[in-house]
């Protein structure tokens, strides 16, 4: 960054690149100076009754913790019916109100909530909102106010998705792909009123993330606090603004397709619909194109995918880093990782239609655009564990919540390319195989980080520790058993087992898999109650928890550097900070402590040497 | 922006690696309004592009041929079918507003509130016009037989994207009129020259509304000459 | 007990159930040994990096685990070595990628020689039709099904007259003999999946798909729809049969062509107004 405006402008430098070492002379106010503001003060609204405070509330805190509790509750949901349909398939008949249509509508819900009302909604309105301002040192969202209506909206898309649940004919079974034309026939159950609910609450979920994510984008573009550069921002910022991005370029897509598909459903256009014979009888359908779904589909659903993973990318490198006591191994290439990955996502959507029809040339394409995205992400991966190396690495919870992740995201990204090389694909697809492996790597991996997370922030949120001995149970339960349930599942779809099998009958195949889906079913189960434990440490913790103080962690970024813990409104009191490092100065050589945070003036530790930023 | 050192800031590609690389704002001197604008615009493009891709994309794989857009599309003018007629007007008044919408802007930047506000209503009532016209042309359409899931003239899909691609696109205009009218009000009020704080958001209300309502407006005209190359010249 | 040392234990406990699992694919029955190869390949090289990774991790977790006043290496970037790591995985990914490409070639360029087989799918059924002494399809359009022309064949089309028509889920096929499935649908999404046959496509409503494979292997097989089509997916199963080329022979005399289908209803129609007239 050292280009010729450095001396033209000096002022205007935020002297990032400057190295400072620790022979280099005395102390002066030089080496501190930090461009002055550029922008006057964020005016804040403050609620003053219960409702504005708690309810329609305008901080991004309690907008987060509102998103994380809507969203954790609706990932309960959807666990139960996880339970449900594994009873099923692991004992057939044992629960005899599970029909097929049942089994096929808690697939879609499952799925359908799993994916988007629960991962992306508590990665980027969850962690989101609560970590954005605070991590970039701003005192807000810059639109507190269409933040609160983002949360409202997403509050009565998840309110009419429940709804489905009641409505005569129940929730759709379309899969949690929606297919035409499928979807709107009989056939499905749920052919009525629930695929119409399901299909106006994404678009309600589209809007409202709309209005949250302009928040998020500008708040992380325009309102960073003196001296906080792009490249200054912690690893978490960057996975939740990239995939923002996609979430902003992505959802259009979804959002046409469900107004399509309501027409073709309510107005009986034909978009989607081509003729069609159902029951021997020629339906008012006629020239559309199933396939054009499709590809709308996978345009938002390939992208959706790393809006579930980069900002998982992105916690997880935060929290090794500050539990392994060392710097991010290759920081600059972790960030063009996750902005490479983000812009090649939009590249490969047709690697999931490989088998669906279209025009045979496209897989060679796809093939090979999804293999080069598979080269970032395995760069990603080696600095996670060259991070580890020669550090210092505290054994806690959170640590081994990064482990599990580690583990299951190499297994899952290497199905991955399994999937993603099309010869490879044709047999697997649509078979278990792919459901472990998206398991694997868009469920288990990025609930691993999650539930780290939570232990991570946790006393920041909350003042309170969790308790660690819970927390190591509730890691192993939970490590041990996912692992248990997706590893094996790999081979049940080399047998040949299809996904979305209600019942396999006698089939020769999975004669010899009785006893496995038996396995999977028992594991799913005790990973589901083991939550159980989570739950109560979080309660119970609330009030008995250790009080954390401040920067229990010993960490860097700016969150843990508010005046106040938990932090309050406008977050930083009287004066913003200002920031003077990245955030990962552990263990310099030279420093007296083994952290540096990132408003710590290079003068007040001179001999620290440190290498950049 | 009280900050003079904005001033000279280096320009073209090497200021904005400048702009990229430094702290606080990526996009120097830009309120965050705009900004929010541009980044919902782009979105809003991504919805539309989806649109007119599945448009081009039904409308090359109909087993029905599709209909002749001049013929259909044609008014009667003295017994004599006059093709893009209609059309033409749409779109010249649709292009005329969003010039008057651009001088608003500019109106409004020197704290002309007179000029500014009638501008306003101005585009505001080019808006209107322009609603009205497609009601026109829809009811025209409707009368003919043609709906969303038929069409007397050839292929059904017509109807339906016709139907759904310029219904969308009207429904944008439409609350780009009901914005401008509020804020042709909020103009002859003084709102913005006294920062009088708005109702729901209680932030303080600032001239740079209106170039933000004018980019939407742009955008929306913009849109307009892509559905109208698609739909009435292809 | 160290945490590190359940970590290795997984490492070692995947590697096993690989290595003893029961459950492996079916054995192959068609040509398509290339796209076992290529899985097997993804598996040596995915699974050594998996190794790889993991053993990485637990042995620093071992090594560097908390200790107070430890030496921690302070270097945030080293660009050889991220140079090495990009150049290797790149090549791993083009040692993966071309042999796939190479089978996926070879999946979607169907043989001169192969045998048509139409299949027609529904919700839930499947039915065939094949070329008949002329070895080609009439073509056929999904409005014109009736009772009377369960394939909805044009009837003005003349290759379609001779087509052989199965009305029943199994499909007779004899070995060594290229097949190319043309798959059609009458109402949603279906796929034609023979898991010892490793190949499929969907079916799709309004178009005609296609895909093709070499039965090498006598036996019976089940077909499994692989692509959701409604509640009855998972009972939508079917038969294939591969046979010599005798038995094929056989069987294939003893199926109805389209013109035997229509003669016989019209001879239905006569005696069904013989009997009203009878019955005068
Ligand atoms: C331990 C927790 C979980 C269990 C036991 C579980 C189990 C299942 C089962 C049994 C199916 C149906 C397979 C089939 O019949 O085809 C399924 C489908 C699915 N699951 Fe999960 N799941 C869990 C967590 C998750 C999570 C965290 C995600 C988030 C990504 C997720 C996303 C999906 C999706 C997208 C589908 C596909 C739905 C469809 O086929 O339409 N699941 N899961
Ligand atoms: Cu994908
Ligand atoms: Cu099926």
């Amino acid at each position: 960054m050292s280009d010729e405006y450095n001396q033209k402008n000096a002022p205007l430098e935020a002297q990032s690149s400057d190295t400072i070492s620790g022979t280099s002379g005395t102390p002066s106010k030089d080496i501190d100076y930090v461009r002055p503001a550029e922008l006057p003060e964020q005016d804040l609204y403050h609620g003053h009754s219960f409702i504005t405070k708690w309810i329609f509330c305008q901080d991004a805190k309690i907008i987060g913790v509102q998103y994380f509790l809507t969203a954790v509750f609706t990932g309960i949901v959807g666990l139960v019916l996880s339970w449900l349909m594994r009873l099923q398939l692991g004992y057939p008949d044992l629960v005899p109100f599970i029909t097929a249509e049942h089994y096929y509508q808690f697939v879609t819900m499952h799925g359908m909530i799993m994916v988007v009302y629960f991962l992306t909604a508590l990665f980027l309105g969850g962690f989101g909102n609560y970590l954005i301002p605070l991590m970039v040192g701003a005192r807000d969202m810059v639109f507190p106010y269409v933040n609160m209506v983002s949360f409202w909206m997403f509050f009565i898309a998840v309110c009419v998705l429940m709804a489905s649940f009641f409505v005569p004919g129940g929730p759709t079974g379309a899969g949690w792909t929606l297919y035409p034309p499928q979807a709107i026939l009989p056939g499905t159950p749920g052919s009525n009123m629930g695929i119409i609910l399901m299909l106006v609450s994404l678009s309600l979920f589209v809007i409202g993330f709309t209005m949250g994510g302009l928040n998020y984008i500008i708040t992380i573009l325009q309102a960073r606090t003196r001296g906080m550069t792009l490249m200054r921002m912690p690893l978490t910022i960057w996975g939740i603004f990239t995939a923002t991005a996609l979430a902003m370029l992505a959802f259009p897509a979804l959002l046409v397709s469900c107004i399509m598909m309501t027409l073709d459903k309510m107005l009986e256009t034909s978009f989607f619909m081509p003729t069609i014979v159902q029951a021997g009888e020629v339906l008012d359908y006629g020239g559309g194109s199933p396939v054009l779904f499709q590809h709308l589909f996978w345009f938002f659903g390939h992208p959706e995918v790393y809006i579930v993973a980069l900002p998982a990318f992105g916690i997880v490198s935060d929290l090794i880093s500050v539990h392994a006591r060392k710097n991010i191994f290759g920081y600059r290439m972790m960030v063009w990782a996750i902005v490479g990955i983000g812009g090649l996502s939009f590249f490969v959507w047709a690697h999931h239609m490989y088998v669906s029809g279209m025009n045979p040339w496209f897989g060679f394409f796809f093939a090979t655009t999804t293999l080069i995205i598979a080269v970032p992400t395995a760069l990603k991966v080696y600095n996670w564990i060259i991070t580890l190396f020669r550090a210092n690495i505290r054994m806690n919870t959170v640590m081994l919540f990064c482990l599990g992740f580690i583990v299951t995201f190499v297994n899952g990204g290497i199905t991955g390319i399994f999937l993603g090389n099309v010869a490879v694909d044709i047999p697997l697809s649509d078979t278990y195989f792919v459901i472990a492996h998206f398991h694997m790597v868009m469920g288990i991996a990025p609930l691993m980080v999650i539930m780290g997370a939570v232990y991570h922030w946790f006393p920041l949120v909350t003042g309170r520790m969790l308790s660690e001995k819970l927390g190591k149970w509730h890691f192993w339960f939970t490590f041990l058993g996912a692992y248990s349930i997706y590893f094996p599942m790999h081979y049940l779809g080399f047998i040949g087992v299809p996904r979305r099998y209600f019942e396999m009958y006698d089939s020769p195949y999975v004669a010899s898999a009785t006893g496995l889906n038996e396995f999977i079913t028992l594991a799913a189960l005790i990973v589901g109650f083991s939550q159980l434990i989570f739950i109560y440490n979080i309660v119970s913790s609330l009030s008995i928890g250790k009080p954390a103080g401040k920067n229990p962690w010993k960490a860097n970024s700016l969150e843990w550097l508010t005046p106040e813990v938990p932090p309050a409104h406008g977050n930083w009191g009287e004066k913003l900070p200002v920031i003077h490092r990245w955030p990962y100065d552990f263990n310099v050589p030279g420093a007296k402590e083994d952290y540096i945070t990132q408003t710590t003036p290079p003068s007040e530790v001179i001999s620290a040497e440190v290498e950049k930023t | 922006m009280s900050d003079n050192s904005l001033n000279n800031l280096p320009g073209g590609f090497k200021g904005m690696s400048h702009d990229m690389g430094s702290d606080q704002t990526a996009f120097k001197g830009v309120q965050w309004g705009k900004v929010m604008m541009w980044i919902f615009l782009l979105s809003d493009t991504f919805i539309f592009s989806c649109f007119l891709i599945s448009y081009m994309k039904g409308r090359t794989s109909t087993v029905v041929d599709w209909p002749n857009t001049s013929e259909v599309f044609s008014l009667h003018v003295g017994g004599v079918p006059v093709p893009l007629l209609l059309i033409a007007i749409m779109t010249f008044v649709l292009i005329t507003s969003s010039g008057t919408m651009a001088l608003a802007v500019k109106y409004g930047y020197e704290k002309n509130r007179k000029m500014c506000g009638w501008l306003i209503l101005a585009t505001a009532i080019g808006g209107l016009t322009f609603v009205g016209m497609q009601v026109f042309e829809w009811s025209k359409l409707i009368h003919e037989g043609v709906r969303p899931w038929e069409n007397p003239f050839g292929a059904k899909q017509f109807g339906s994207f016709f139907f759904m691609i310029t219904g969308f696109h009207g429904t944008h205009v439409s609350i780009g009129v009901i914005f401008l009218f509020i804020y042709a009000r909020k103009v002859f009020r003084g709102d913005f020259d006294n920062g009088k704080r708005g109702f729901f958001t209680t932030m303080k209300s600032d001239y740079v509304a209106i170039e933000i309502l004018g980019l939407y407006w742009h955008f929306v005209d913009l849109v307009w000459v892509f559905i109208f190359a698609f739909f009435y010249l292809w | 007990m160290h945490p590190g040392i359940i970590f290795l234990g997984v490492v070692v406990g995947s590697v096993l159930f690989h290595i003893y699992t029961p459950w492996w694919w079916t054995d192959i029955a068609s040509n398509w040994g290339a796209m076992d190869d290529t899985i097997n390949l993804t598996f040596w090289i995915g699974g050594g990096v998996f190794i790889l990774v993991c053993l990485f991790m637990v042995y620093c977790v071992f090594k560097f685990s908390y200790k107070e006043g430890r030496k921690v290496e302070y270097k945030p970037e080293d660009h050889k070595l991220e140079k090495i790591l990009t150049i290797a995985t790149t090549v791993g990914v083009i040692a993966l990628l071309a042999p796939g490409l190479i089978v996926y070639n070879n999946y979607i360029n169907t043989p001169k020689n192969a045998l048509q087989v139409e299949v027609n799918a529904w919700q839930w059924g499947w039915q065939y039709r094949l070329p008949g002494e002329d070895g080609i399809l009439g073509t056929a359009q999904v409005a014109k099904i009736s009772d009377n022309n369960p394939f909805g064949i044009n009837l003005d089309d003349p290759n379609g007259k001779d087509d052989i028509l199965i009305e029943d889920d199994v499909l007779h096929l004899k070995t060594n003999r290229p097949v190319k499935i043309l798959l059609r649908s009458l109402d949603v999404l279906h796929n034609y999946y023979v898991p010892q046959f490793r190949a499929k496509m969907d079916a799709i409503p309004g178009i005609i798909t296609y895909y093709w494979f070499e039965p090498n292997k006598i036996g019976e097989y089940e077909v499994l729809c692989a692509e959701y089509c409604g509640v009855g997916h998972y009972a939508m199963r079917a038969k294939v049969i591969v046979e010599s080329e005798y038995n094929y022979k056989s069987w294939i005399n003893e199926q109805e062509t389209f013109s035997d289908l229509i003669a016989k209803q019209e001879n239905n129609k006569l005696k069904k107004i013989l009997i009203v007239k009878n019955n005068d």
